[in-house]
């Protein structure tokens, strides 16, 4: 049956590459409206993430995923420590300075996995993860889990950041840092919040990557540009853009696949990138700032 | 080991050193010059290398070409598609804030990477492309080399001269105040993306230059010879170690890094092979950091330009909210 | 009466070339002080340099007995001193309650009764509490921005221009808000635009011009002053 092949072969792992896409994106987001820079280690970031997780899996053992908690705390903490040594220096430089600066911190993470744990492609856990047919749509329990929690730390951040008052805190800093300060909100400890939410964010993005894919020392980098389109696409700024984003840019890798041959699935997002640039630079949901 | 062999060494080191000094010289028009973050250098490199092997490499059945031209002419043409590629991607992002041209070149280079591996009837996919010419290659091995490093030298030199003339010239003058203040450039009536794009064009053609050194020395170009992250990055430091803005600072640069990066390697040879991958990242990990230490401790470079404090400067109080312009 | 605010012969500026050239100005508890001068004289630079957003090369700025030069905002908000900035002072994303909300960051617990106290000091803003504070006018912007600054209780309100751009009648509410405030024990320092009215509402004025204090007096004896009327007030 047509809609069931699409739905198998193309929809559901769009969807599910594109909530992952969506949770780096929402990452990309938070760090360009607070900090005002782009975080080019942000794949990075997920890759040490993923294998953080795997470490800890190996020694705990159990599940991947009882060990994912205590991965987003680690990865928490190092956006943290990595902010202030390499970019706290740099805040009232130039922007694109802590973006270039962003860059080597990227490549950095990277040689660190690499040295680690090699070059070689692993996985959480081998064998076949067999999927459960529901009325014709085969999903496997991994995406299934991947999509819950991708939603539930959406749902958590938004109602944080709107009910909570460090939540509004960085909401505060990112519409307004220089009255926000003039409030008395300490933005060394808003900028230190946000690295630890984005941190685990990332390190989510990365894991969820890994378990339905496979662990790599690339696989961060490889996502980073869709990732990015998918955060330019919703509109900078805009956590609900990032999470729309993140879906079409998903969506639309998936169903390149129709199209163009597979080697250049990686390509289909640097163009969605050029469009949305070209014909659209403040994105569906009309960035607030660019 | 006689005396010519004894000069192997260094000759080898001074041609890469010439090879990279195109390479950041073209980043200095681009970054040093008129403030543009190029984040995949890696991209128009390759562009270069490739353009030439197919231009200059003689004819096979399954791929394009090769044409079997002179190196001149592949040279040549190697600068001016590297120019014809960087016109759509500075078209494009040029009008927003810098980080879009950053996001946006990572995504070139990677383009370009896919393209090189896949395409066989291009690029010769894996296996690369070979019997590309060398300039006085049948001279024996010693000779050959002191040969080409007088090529690359004479090369370099030229490109030199000229960025120098172009940036002293009113056009430099222009492209340092738009950098430096986009706003009242703008309101002095320049056309701040006009001109953005032809120091990214100039620069790269640079690139696509030092790319096209880079085949004719090694007779060939595989895909492994553009890991895109080291190439850019060694690049990077190069520049803003020696002193963005300042070509003679960015050519001590380049010397300075790539002398401390050989030397390394000679070092990691050393070791035995069961860590050689460790030391092979360990010494990618030690780039990354060089990076962070110069941004933090020199980021005006060695050999500073005159007055760049303007740019380094603390803008605290007018934080940059560029906008869509 | 006895000052709680003295700033004293301060002195810097954004770059290296000093702004202010040794100011001196003192404000007391339940007195509204304005000051008033040209363009660029380097109002809205004093009030930057009280509340630490400016490195000051000179001087010295006391506030209750305690030296705070150099102090950052975030100490400065503690210590009891709030500020509206001339430009940029709401969020222009989050509610007008939120906006009060962050107002009163530094305060922990319930906000039920500071709530309340802005409200009844602005009753404009009760309708529009979940309202984004971007979509406010003018004057109701203005006010909220008074309102945030209000949230903590400050001992002394600086003020940037709170009547730029309004017209007649919300300067007029504007100025009987601010002697309501000064009435409730806070000191208010003021920057405004329009001299005349300023300093007829004013308990005292300050005229800066090109960086340093050149008059001071009772806002009546300001007005009154010839000299000043003259060179400063347009006759
Ligand atoms: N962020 C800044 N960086 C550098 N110079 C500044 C900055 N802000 C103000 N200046 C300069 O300081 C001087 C005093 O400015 P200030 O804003 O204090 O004037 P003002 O008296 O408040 O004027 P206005 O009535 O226009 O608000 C001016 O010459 C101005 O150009
Ligand atoms: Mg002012």
């Amino acid at each position: 049956m047509m809609f069931l092949d699409l739905a198998n072969f193309y929809l559901i792992p769009g969807i599910v590459m594109g909530s992952i896409y969506a949770i780096g994106a929402i990452g990309i987001t938070l760090v360009f409206s607070i900090m005002r820079h782009t975080n080019l280690a942000h794949g990075d970031m997920a890759t040490f993430g993923a294998f953080s997780a795997l470490a800890l899996f190996s020694a705990i053992g159990i599940s991947p995923y009882l060990v994912l908690p205590l991965a987003t705390v680690i990865v928490g903490f190092l956006s943290i420590v990595i902010d202030w040594i390499f970019y706290e220096h740099l805040r009232n430089k130039p922007k694109i300075l802590t973006t270039i600066s962003s860059l080597g911190v990227g490549l950095m993470l990277r040689s660190v996995v690499q040295i680690i744990w090699g070059v070689n492609t692993t996985a959480y856990v081998t064998g076949i993860n067999k999927p459960y047919k529901i009325l014709g749509l085969k999903v496997k329990s991994t995406e299934i889990i991947t999509l819950g929690v991708s939603a539930a730390l959406v749902i958590i951040l938004i109602l944080f950041l709107n009910r909570n008052r460090w939540g509004k805190a960085m909401r505060a800093m990112s519409n307004s840092p220089d009255l926000a300060l003039i409030s008395g909100i300490d933005n060394r400890k808003v900028v230190a919040l946000t690295w630890f939410v984005v941190g685990v964010l990332c390190c989510c993005a990365g894991f969820f990557l890994g378990i339905n894919t496979e662990l790599k020392s690339m696989m961060g980098w490889n996502i980073l540009l869709p990732t990015i389109a998918a955060a330019i696409l919703g509109g900078i700024g805009r956590i609900e853009g990032a999470l729309v984003g993140g879906l079409i840019i998903g969506l639309i890798e998936e169903m390149s696949l129709m199209v163009i041959p597979a080697e250049y699935k990686a390509a289909s997002s640097f163009v969605v990138l050029l469009l949305v640039l070209l014909l659209r630079p403040t994105g569906f949901f009309r960035s607030k700032i660019i | 080991m006689d005396i010519i062999s004894a000069f192997n060494y260094p000759v080898y080191l001074a041609i890469f050193i010439c090879i990279y000094g195109c390479l950041a010289i073209g980043l200095n028009v681009q970054w040093g010059f008129a403030g543009l973050f190029n984040a995949g250098i890696a991209g128009f490199f390759a562009v270069g290398a490739y353009t030439t092997s197919i231009l200059t490499s003689s004819d096979l059945p399954d791929r394009l070409g090769g044409f079997d031209l002179p190196v001149p002419v592949g040279i040549l043409g190697a600068m001016i598609l590297s120019g014809i590629v960087a016109w759509p991607v500075g078209k494009i992002c040029l009008r927003f804030r810098g980080d879009y041209l950053a996001i946006v070149t990572i995504g070139f280079a990677e383009v370009v990477r896919l393209v090189v591996r896949s395409e066989h009837w291009l690029t010769g996919s894996t296996s690369g492309i070979s019997n590309v010419p060398r300039p006085f290659g049948n001279l024996p091995y010693t000779q050959a080399q002191i040969a080409y490093l007088a090529l690359t030298g004479g090369i370099l030199f030229v490109a030199y001269l000229l960025i120098e003339c172009q940036s002293v010239s009113p056009w430099g003058r222009i492209m340092r105040a738009i950098r430096d203040n986009e706003g009242a450039a703008a309101a002095m009536g320049k056309n701040i993306p006009f001109r953005r794009l032809q120091a990214f064009i100039l620069g790269a053609t640079l690139m696509g230059l030092g790319g096209a050194l880079y085949a004719h020395l090694n007779r060939g170009v595989t895909p492994d010879a553009i890991d895109p992250m080291i190439a850019s990055f060694l690049i990077w430091i190069m520049v803003i170690l020696g002193g963005s803005g300042n070509n003679r600072g960015v050519l001590l640069g380049v010397m300075i890094v790539w002398i401390i990066w050989s030397a390394s390697e000679l070092m990691t040879d050393q070791l035995p092979t069961e860590i050689a991958l460790q030391a092979k990242y360990g010494r990618i990990f030690l780039i990354g950091l060089m990076l962070q230490i110069v941004l933090r401790f020199r980021p005006e470079g060695l050999l500073p330009e005159p007055l760049s404090e303007l740019r380094i400067r603390e803008n605290k109080d007018s934080p940059p909210r560029d906008t869509v312009s | 009466m006895t000052a709680i605010l003295t700033i004293k012969d301060i002195r810097g500026g954004y770059t290296e070339a000093d702004i202010l050239n040794g100011i001196s100005m003192e404000v007391s508890r339940g007195e509204i002080v304005a000051i008033v001068g040209p363009n660029g004289a380097g109002k809205s630079t004093v009030m930057k340099a009280v509340f630490g957003l400016l490195k000051i090369r000179g001087g010295s700025i006391d506030f209750l007995g305690t030296d705070i030069t150099g102090w950052s905002p975030n100490h400065i908000v503690q210590a009891g001193i709030c500020y509206v900035p001339q430009v940029e002072n709401i969020f222009t994303e989050m509610t007008v309650q939120e906006n009060l909300e962050m107002g009163a960051f530094l305060r922990r617990g319930d906000l039920s009764a500071a709530y309340d106290r802005i409200y009844g000091l602005f009753p404009d803003l009760v309708s529009k509490r979940q309202v984004v504070s971007g979509s406010l006018s003018g004057g109701q912007r203005q006010m909220l921005a008074m309102g945030r600054a209000l949230m903590l209780d400050p001992k002394v309100l600086l003020l940037d221009e709170p009547t730029a751009g309004l017209s007649p009648k919300y300067m007029e509410q504007i100025f009987q808000i601010s002697r309501n405030i000064r009435d409730t024990g806070v000191a208010i320092l003021l920057v405004e635009q329009h001299a005349k009215q300023a300093l007829a509402f004013s308990d005292r004025g300050y005229i800066l011009v090109a960086g340093t204090n050149r008059h001071h007096g009772t806002g009546q004896d300001l007005l009154t002053d010839h000299s000043v009327a003259e060179m400063f007030l347009g006759g």
